[in-house]
């Protein structure tokens, strides 16, 4: 264990996914902090905080994940982003991987898949 | 006068009435007596000079007379003709040789005798004042001249009728001759008109065979007992052969061999009740040697009893243009089939995303729960949460599984007042194509008074089609024995409506009867075996019945039977509506 855990944020409207996956990400060793959607995490103290966001593609009457991604790079706030989706097409990856994502999951994955697509994402393998 | 000088003068008379005759030739009997009595008034110095010759009988006599001098005698011819007959006698014969008589007041002796031996010919008569007349020589002459008047006069006589009888004769000739004339100018009329007529007839057999020669289609006729006795030359360009060839029985030649029997049986067919001929065949094509689709039709000319005369028909090239049907029904299977997989996997997304939902939280919940039991020390609490919070996911997930099953199945039909014999037919005429391609004969006994059902119109027809479709699959492999399909709508008992479809396809065993509509059970080796399962299900949210039964001879039976409209539901279904 080390001292400050890195934080990893979970924007995602499902109510399921908010609960159990900050639990299992505080199990693999981060802080964790979830939020219903895009607009709440921006408002959030936790933009500048974040060091890896897991964010969901659709998410139905407000900002979708693509959006969110593309308002943190108009803040320059580069954080690497790990794409969830619920979805099971398969095309959708290449493209979020082509336009800077760091990986991209179908739900549901495993533990082992999760870690290993954090652990890319912070450079930290 | 002495006797040598007055015997001279009575040679000289004799000679002068013995001559008579050569003047009388050819004269008519008037001319005759006119000259005679001349002739006698001056040989013998006569006063008074009469002759007559009676006419045919009931005919007028001819009368003559001369008189030496005008102011002594004024009397008429006929006056002394009546007067001979009143003084003398009716009868000629009994005559006085001479007689003294008064004629105009003066007093004459008179000769009168008769012209032929009984006085046939006529009469004559010389009268003179002289006492002493006649004299000797006088009487001999006067009898001479009788009997040559008599003879001239009945050669005149003969003449007369003779010429009468000729322009008779003329007459008649030239009566019958006008007649014929006539007759005949009539009769060239006749001829004329005739052969006008004749010509019209000729003319207009010219253009009407012009015109079935020109049109550019293709034509053909027939005797009322369905042989051939004409082809137009397009038609006959078209297949290549000759117009002996394909008279009478010979047109099947060129047709395709496969569709000789189908097409005669139903020509015989419409021959014996003179319905109207339609017929989808394949022809020769001489042009370029195949066998090319088209469709003839033909209609019988009737006489004033409604008996068929002769057939008329045509004949089509369809075969571009049901190429492009079938281009087209292709392309439409083909379109249906995409969307159907289109909507297949928007539908597999759907039920994805709703799935993977629940799942995720499941698996993320139990990875929580075993690494927290795996913890020094091990998280008993959160694991138990956690494991707590995985049962309720999964009950999420079973959830959402039911909840699609109910989205999916028993979908309650839509409910509008249908009419299945309208229903029925529109399926056959969609289908039309499909059951005459597989040389199937398509019949129709739909009940004229079938109440209306309520139910979903497009489910119905799909259930029928499905029928359709399966009784024409039944028949495919049939060879031997006509493909018949007869479809039949009727009331049932119960206040319900019954359709079947029958076929004399291959039928099925008798023990897999309750299997056949059973999902993904199948005869046959394309197809997937749910139309009839599917059928059940929209019969059964009708409220009806679907059952399959073996005919009596070849093939099966298929029938549903569901209730029909109550009375009076339509109207409150149409008000409902608006």
């Amino acid at each position: 264990m080390i001292a400050t855990r890195s934080l990893v944020s979970v924007v995602d409207d499902d109510p399921s996914v908010r609960e159990s996956l900050p639990d299992l990400l505080h199990e693999l060793g981060f802080a964790a902090r979830a939020f219903v959607s895009a607009e709440e995490f921006l408002t959030s103290d936790c933009v500048e905080r974040t060091e890896c966001l897991i964010l969901d593609i659709a998410m139905p009457g407000g900002m979708s994940g693509p959006d969110l991604q593309h308002e943190l790079m108009l803040r320059r706030r580069q954080i690497p982003i790990i794409f969830i989706t619920a979805n099971g097409d398969p095309t959708i990856r290449p493209r979020l991987l082509a336009q800077g994502a760091a990986a991209c999951l179908f739900k549901p994955f495993s533990d082992t898949a999760l870690l290993e697509a954090i652990n890319a994402a912070l450079g930290t393998s | 006068m002495g006797e040598t000088e007055r015997l001279k003068r009575c040679i000289n008379d004799l000679i002068g009435v013995l001559a008579l005759p050569a003047i009388w030739t050819g004269s008519d009997p008037t001319h005759v007596l006119s000259t005679l009595l001349e002739a006698l008034r001056g040989m013998l110095g006569l006063d008074l000079v009469y002759a007559r010759m009676n006419g045919p009988p009931g005919e007028a006599p001819i009368e003559v007379v001369r008189v030496a001098g005008a102011d002594t005698f004024t009397v008429q011819a006929h006056d002394i003709g009546v007067m001979l007959n009143e003084r003398l006698g009716a009868d000629p014969r009994n005559w006085p040789p001479v007689t003294r008589n008064v004629i105009d007041g003066t007093e004459v002796s008179v000769v009168a005798m008769p012209l032929g031996l009984q006085g046939e010919i006529g009469a004559l008569m010389a009268g003179s004042g002289r006492a002493d007349f006649p004299g000797e020589t006088e009487r001999l002459v006067l009898g001479v001249a009788a009997n040559q008047a008599a003879i001239g006069l009945r050669e005149a006589r003969l003449r007369s009728d003779q010429k009468r009888l000729t322009t008779e004769l003329d007459q008649r000739v030239a009566r019958r001759t006008a007649e014929l004339t006539a007759a005949n100018q009539g009769l060239r009329k006749e001829v004329a008109e005739r052969r006008r007529a004749e010509e019209h007839l000729r003319q207009s057999e010219l253009n009407l065979r012009q015109m079935t020669e020109t049109i550019p289609e293709m034509l053909w006729s027939a005797t009322s007992d369905g042989a051939i006795d004409y082809c137009n030359a397009r038609l006959l360009d078209y297949t290549g052969f000759s117009a002996e060839a394909v008279m009478g029985s010979g047109w099947t030649k060129a047709l395709h061999p496969d569709d000789v029997e189908q097409t005669a049986r139903v020509w015989i067919s419409c021959v014996t009740t003179g319905a109207p001929y339609r017929v989808e065949v394949r022809v020769f094509h001489r042009a370029d040697g195949t066998y090319r689709w088209c469709v003839t039709n033909a209609r019988p000319l009737l006489d004033q009893q409604g008996r068929i005369l002769k057939w008329h028909g045509t004949l089509v090239d369809m075969h571009d243009w049901k190429e492009a049907q079938e281009a087209l029904r292709n392309t439409q299977a083909e379109l249906a089939h995409m969307t159907r997989v289109m909507a297949m996997g928007e539908l597999t997304a759907a039920i994805a995303h709703e799935i993977n939902q629940p799942l995720s939280g499941i698996i993320t919940n139990a990875s929580t729960s075993l690494r927290m039991l795996a913890g020094d020390p091990p998280n008993v609490d959160g694991a138990l949460e956690t494991a707590r919070r995985t049962i309720r996911d999964a009950n999420r997930a079973s959830d959402v599984i039911t909840r699609l099953r109910g989205l999916y199945s028993k979908k309650e039909a839509a409910a509008e007042s249908v009419d299945l014999n309208e229903a029925t037919r529109e399926v056959i005429a969609l289908s039309l194509g499909v059951v005459q391609k597989d040389g199937v004969i398509p019949r129709t006994e739909l009940a004229v008074d079938l109440p209306r059902v309520t139910g979903d119109r497009v489910q119905l027809q799909q259930v029928v089609m499905n029928l359709v479709r399966n009784a024409l699959d039944a028949m495919s492999a049939v060879e031997g024995r006509p493909r018949e399909l007869l479809i039949r709508t009727g009331r049932d008992e119960g206040d319900r409506v019954l359709l079947t479809v029958q076929d004399t396809g291959v039928g099925f065993q008798r023990e897999s009867a309750d299997r056949l509509f059973d999902p993904f059970y199948t005869t046959k080796t394309s197809g997937m075996g749910i139309g009839l399962s599917v059928s059940r299900s929209i019969i059964e949210s009708h409220h009806g019945r679907l059952w399959a039964a073996l005919n009596d001879g070849p093939g099966a039976t298929f029938s549903f039977s569901i209730p029909c409209e109550p009375v009076g539901a339509r109207v409150e279904s149409l008000v409902s509506s608006a």
